[in-house]
């Protein structure tokens, strides 16, 4: 799975968020920050983690939460590690 | 460990010195479900505040007796460990209120109960709605909670000299890894 076809689902994800602006989902690139770009709430992270988990069919464990930047590309780095542990 | 009831809670999570842990008792638990924990608001709580607990006070009771408690019970028993085990890797904090409707007060000496279920709880985190209820003046709480029941928790059902002080939606907790919470300070 390329990096774009990833942050293309995550937009798709991120859509589906009512604390993030719409408008603000235009330019999403790798370095877009969820706290300061987005004004996401940390809380939501969970919340977006979880969607994410669903869209791209992976599991993430406590600790890489736990360990996760808030950039979009450091969610796209936790996807790519998920689908490798699990194949 | 089944449930948190006849744990003192100055003995489970609530690491706070005496004048800030707003958590006497717990008197019914379902793990995955929800808590019921009472708070007697003393001399210290109503200082300089017209003899009346505090609203924040409140709600603090409230995360302490749900996300705090709950969440950290959960924990332990996802990663198989003490609670004493747990206080040395996770910190359990309170981090974001969603909304609070204050519907009476509450006055020094006057117990009240917190009843907090859980809406979601993933990735550590823990968010529970509830409500605060003033408890009628000599009621043993252990035996009125004795026998409730999860469908009695989710229905607040209450005898009606209870008295609806407060409701509580979306508060929410997580346990932060000790060296993430160090870094916070």
């Amino acid at each position: 799975m390329e990096r774009q076809e990833i942050i293309d689902g995550i937009v798709e994800v991120l859509k589906t968020v009512r604390t993030i602006d719409p408008e603000k989902l235009h330019n999403i690139t790798e370095e877009t920050d969820f706290l300061t770009d987005l004004n996401t709430p940390s809380t939501e992270l969970i919340n977006i983690a979880a969607k994410v988990e669903q869209k791209f069919d992976v599991e993430f464990e406590d600790d890489d939460i736990d360990n996760l930047g808030s950039k979009v590309k450091d969610i796209v780095d936790l996807i790519i590690r998920a689908k490798e542990r699990a194949e | 460990m089944d449930s948190l009831v006849n744990i003192a809670p100055e003995d489970w999570l609530l690491m706070h010195g005496p004048k800030k842990r707003l958590v006497s008792k717990y008197h019914w638990h379902s793990p995955k479900v929800g808590i019921v924990a009472s708070y007697t608001p003393t001399e210290h709580d109503v200082e300089d505040h017209f003899n009346i607990f505090r609203g924040v006070d409140q709600i603090e009771s409230f995360a302490q007796a749900s996300v705090v408690s709950m969440g950290g019970f959960l924990e332990c028993e996802k990663m198989g460990i003490t609670q004493q085990q747990m206080s040395e890797i996770l910190v359990p904090a309170f981090i974001s209120i969603g909304n609070v409707n204050f519907r009476s007060y509450l006055e020094k000496g006057q117990t009240f109960v917190n009843i907090g279920f859980i809406k979601s709880y993933k990735f550590r985190q823990m968010a529970c709605d509830g409500r605060i209820y003033k408890v009628p003046q000599g009621l043993d709480l252990d035996e009125y909670f004795k026998d409730f029941t999860e469908e009695r928790l989710l229905a607040y059902d209450l005898s009606s000299d209870f008295v609806l002080i407060a409701e509580l939606f979306d508060i929410t907790g997580r346990g932060l890894k000790k060296e993430k919470f160090n870094t916070l300070s």
